[in-house]
């Protein structure tokens, strides 16, 4: 089948899903895994032969023709979508069922196939309007689906919040592409990297589609939206929609000649992000929210790799920009799925325990050994680990900066700073990850509801292992999709040449499969030799106290509290506590939280204001006539007076 | 044929050598106490009873209790077969294998901490999250050095970067990198390998429940550890690329023991900080690396 027959039948799929979604959930996961597989086939096409696809339509919608085009910049967030929401699809069947949420699920598979179809539809679309309205859509329908248990307070201000920052990122978008239609004269897009007047639009488009990514400081709505949302809602949204603000940056950045300061701009931005999510992330108790965080860190990974890209293309230096530029598109696929891992694993240690504060579980690989262990992986990814794919998109960034430091070019400074604090996010992140996992997964459990876990079912477990499959291909074959990213890399800058896969690369990968291997072969030896010698169970060994109980194992809050401390002056950890007086005290009672800064010390207070300003000029108007007339006569008064002092000239 | 030899040499080198390191440390410390102190042989002997005895596990931990140590062993092993041994070279780096060999001891530490959190006991999660949080800052020392080499040689492969020498900036990174030596290695004054108060330790309260054949494989990777920051420190300083084979044979095993006995003096004369100054410490670090940087820099410049 051709491309387009491919993206037609996807379209007409997830339509039949679309509305076949409230009545007949067999046939809506029928056809919306026929339509991610159609569009993957697709977009693999596109990746793979390179000659991108592009179809106009004979007929206006919305007064203009349509434009569709699928070229590699676009396909690579295609796969994405298609891999990712295939695995929430069938995992959704499970996790949020008919029978126990009756209100909301049939809404909900509605709400889900519009929410892939109108992504599809921003990653097609070649013409400023239609952009526009397939952008609004998505927007409206991540809305309803973080919304779904919309019962909940919490649920609602978190969708409230959503709605708010998505508009005003909206609004900056309608008028990047206003202007830009207006410059032009049409709202057809395309390549225009000649018009250099265009340049300035570059940080409309920053604001509009940095929100959607989840850059510091623009996140302020990422957390809640991401950890209150049902925890299929939340893989993708942080899976690939957070990814499609990267699209538009990368897309139009491609097409649209930037300002000089813009990839030292983002590459900052990038750095900032990176290590201050890591840090928020370090104080969270909340599992979904701190993996909520860890998405504002790994957005900042893949700007650090596109803002040296940036720089390197106006130095035009296409070897070190071309591997920093891999290494973040390839990022932008790892995160996609190890997140989209960890957010269902998340998701199932809910289900199951019906609490997601860490400080309540513990223990739970005993009885879901599945999750624990696929999670496990996902951490091992997150953390930027060899051998699995983490570590080798993070590598290709490294080596940029790197080759940009052995360069001795003025991005040569920049590139050192990057490096070490790309390395201290690492760090950073494997502490995260050690806590979460320790804390929920290992030990003892802290409470009955973690006791009684159990594992979850085979189609919650079934897409976890395609998404941790994926993690491990990457690691251990890096060379496999190379190609992808440099054709990409081809197309954002045809000044850089698509060239084959660097030999290091290669080795690298047959490293992480020598290292793969030495490590089982490792740990069967001793675990045999372990059971051998005799294996003997015991309670854990305290010190010589008796009577350990569950309680007085570390906390997610005393694992991570000296990297919090480091952080005070941004993460204002906010302490309540009862102040132990007596001898023999009763009780006593320890609490902290950290709430979002941006928001609380900024945002909130900007808002504030906002509403005191209008609430006073609300006092004008009250309904009464007579004040109303006055308020015209003042009017009028006001402009004689200006008329008759101004009027002289 | 002499690539394969020159394999087998490194691989004993790594596996025989390495744990007379902390003999070699525990005799100084007693000669300076006027001790006898315990023969050099001592960890061999250790290793050996270990690997014989039977486990004893925690209740609440699973197979990967084990398992981690195991994998944490063979990540510091294999980067330890990265780095180049004087004249006898190294592995056959390749572009930017030093990235890899810096996040090998990060996968050490994932396993180190994940087997210790297995417990549910408080003395082991105290020990990680002492770990982890003080790899922040030595993370940052270690790549800020790697970036000063890389300036020094021009190079990303750990073959070229440690056949130079760090040239002017070299006292700076040495002083840098043996204090993350001392961080990493969990040695005074960020840590005390003799104390027996849980509360107080890092690395040992990690492996407070770990008996039998695991216990070995600890210690005998720690001592790798220990040797591969030594080499590290040595090879980074000197430039043994420029030596004859048997010079830089010697020049290397000499910088190594007197890192190791340097680690010994400094146990033996100064005391553990308290936790909260081993971060200005290791900060302090970090700045002797990036004046190594600067240096490494305007002699490139030059």
């Amino acid at each position: 089948m051709t491309i387009g027959a491919l993206l037609f039948t996807a379209g007409v799929a997830l339509l039949v899903a679309i509305v076949s979604g409230s009545s007949s959930p067999r046939c809506w996961l029928a056809a919306t895994l026929a339509g991610n597989v159609a569009a993957l086939t697709a977009a693999v096409n596109v990746l793979a032969g390179g000659e991108a696809w592009i179809w106009r339509g004979g007929f206006l919608v919305g007064g203009e023709t349509l434009h569709f085009r699928l070229d590699c910049i676009s396909a690579l967030f295609l796969v994405l979508l298609a891999v990712v929401a295939s695995a929430g699809t069938v995992y959704s069947r499970e996790y949020w069922t008919d029978a126990a949420h009756p209100r909301s699920a049939r809404a909900g598979r509605v709400w889900w196939s519009v929410l892939i179809a109108s992504i599809a539809l921003v990653l097609l679309s070649s013409n400023g309007l239609h952009f526009l309205i397939a952008w609004e859509l998505f927007t409206v329908a991540s809305y309803f689906l973080v919304t779904l248990d919309r019962q909940r307070r919490e649920v609602r201000a978190a969708g409230w919040l959503y709605l708010a920052t998505s508009h005003a990122a909206t609004l900056c978008l309608f008028a990047y592409f206003a202007i830009l239609a207006a410059r032009t004269g049409t709202w057809d897009l395309g390549p225009m990297r000649d018009e250099t007047s265009l340049a300035p639009l570059f940080w409309l488009a920053l604001f509009g589609f940095g929100v959607k990514a989840g850059l510091f400081p623009l996140h302020i709505w990422l957390p809640s939206a991401h950890a209150n949302a049902p925890s299929h809602v939340s893989a993708i949204m942080s899976g690939v929609t957070i990814k499609l603000g990267i699209y538009g940056l990368v897309r139009f950045s491609g097409w649209l000649p930037v300002p000089g300061a813009a990839g030292w701009v983002i590459a900052s931005l990038g750095v900032v992000s990176a290590v201050l999510g890591v840090a928020f992330a370090l104080g969270q108790h909340d599992l979904k929210r701190l993996l909520a965080y860890h998405s504002v860190e790994n957005i900042g990974i893949i700007f650090i790799g596109f803002g040296f890209a940036l720089i390197a293309a106006r130095q035009d230096n296409a070897t070190w920009g071309r591997l920093a530029l891999a290494g973040g598109l390839l990022h932008v696929w790892n995160h996609g799925l190890f997140k989209s891992l960890l957010f269902l694993g998340a998701g199932s240690v809910l289900h199951t325990t019906g609490t997601r504060e860490m400080s309540r579980l513990g223990g739970l690989w005993r009885s879901m050994p599945w999750t624990a262990g696929l999670f496990a992986l996902g951490a091992v990814a997150i953390s930027g680990l060899p051998p699995l794919n983490g570590f080798v998109s993070e590598w290709l960034v490294y080596l940029g900066l790197f080759d940009a430091v052995n360069s001795q070019g003025n991005a040569a400074l920049a590139a050192v700073f990057a490096a070490v604090l790309l390395a201290v996010t690492g760090a950073l992140a494997l502490a995260c990850f050690i806590k979460v996992c320790g804390i929920v997964f290992l030990g003892a459990s802290r409470t009955p509801a973690a006791e009684k876990a159990h594992e979850a079912g085979c189609s919650m477990t079934g897409p976890m292992l395609l998404l941790a499959g994926a993690c491990v291909t990457i690691g251990l074959a890096p060379v496999l999709v190379w190609p992808a990213m440099a054709r990409t890399a081809s197309i954002w800058n045809p000044a850089w040449s698509e060239i084959a896969a660097p030999a290091s690369l290669g080795v690298l990968g047959r490293s992480h499969v020598v290292l793969t291997v030495l490590a089982i072969a490792g740990a069967v030896v001793l675990w045999k030799l372990a059971n051998k010698h005799g294996l003997r169970r015991s309670g854990t060994w305290d010190c010589g106290y008796a009577a350990p109980t569950a309680r007085m194992q570390y906390t997610a809050g005393s694992f991570a509290n000296i990297i919090t401390q480091w952080f005070t002056w941004i993460l204002h950890p906010q302490r309540h506590e009862g102040r132990v007086m007596d001898t023999f005290p009763a009780q006593a009672h320890f609490e902290e939280h950290t709430p979002e800064t941006v928001l609380e010390t900024i945002v909130r207070p900007a808002g504030g204001a906002v509403m005191q300003l209008a609430g006073a000029a609300r006092r004008m108007q009250h309904g009464r006539l007579q004040a109303y007339l006055l308020y015209l006569l003042l009017g009028l008064a006001a402009v004689a007076a200006v008329v008759l002092i101004g009027g002289g000239r | 044929m002499t690539s394969i030899l020159e394999f087998i040499l490194r691989l004993a080198v790594w596996l025989l050598l390495a744990p007379a390191l902390p003999g070699i440390i525990n005799k100084v410390k007693a000669w300076v106490a006027g001790r006898q102190g315990p023969p050099m042989g001592q960890l061999y002997y250790d290793l050996a009873r270990l690997w014989k005895k039977s486990v004893v596990m925690s209740t609440l931990a699973s197979p990967a209790f084990i398992i981690g140590p195991a994998v944490a062993w063979i990540a510091v092993l294999v980067a330890a077969m990265f780095l180049p041994l004087g004249p006898v070279g190294g592995a056959p780096g390749f572009h930017g294998d030093v990235l890899l060999f810096i996040y090998l001891l990060a996968v050490a530490r994932f396993c180190t901490t994940w087997a210790a959190m297995e417990t549910g006991s408080a003395f082991e999660g105290m020990g990680s999250a002492r770990e982890v949080s003080y790899a922040v800052l030595s993370e940052a020392a270690l790549m800020t050095a790697v970036l000063s080499l890389g300036v020094q040689s021009g190079s990303v492969t750990l073959n070229e970067m440690l056949a130079t020498s760090a040239g002017a900036g070299a006292v700076l990174l040495a002083a840098g990198l043996f204090t993350v030596l001392l961080a990493e290695n969990s040695r005074v004054p960020f840590d005390d390998p003799n104390t027996h108060l849980e509360l107080t330790m890092i690395h040992e309260a990690m492996v407070l429940d770990h008996s039998g054949p695991p216990l070995a494989v600890i210690l005998h990777g720690a001592s790798m550890k220990l040797m591969l920051f030594a080499v590290l420190l040595a090879e980074a300083v000197l430039p043994l690329g420029n030596m004859q084979p048997l010079m830089a044979t010697f020049a290397l095993i000499g910088a190594v023991l007197a890192v190791t006995i340097g680690v010994g003096l400094v146990e033996s004369l100064l005391a553990r900080f308290a936790f909260r100054r081993a971060p200005l410490l290791l900060t302090t670090a970090f700045l002797f690396c990036v004046f190594a940087l600067l240096i490494a820099w305007k002699g490139g410049a030059a």
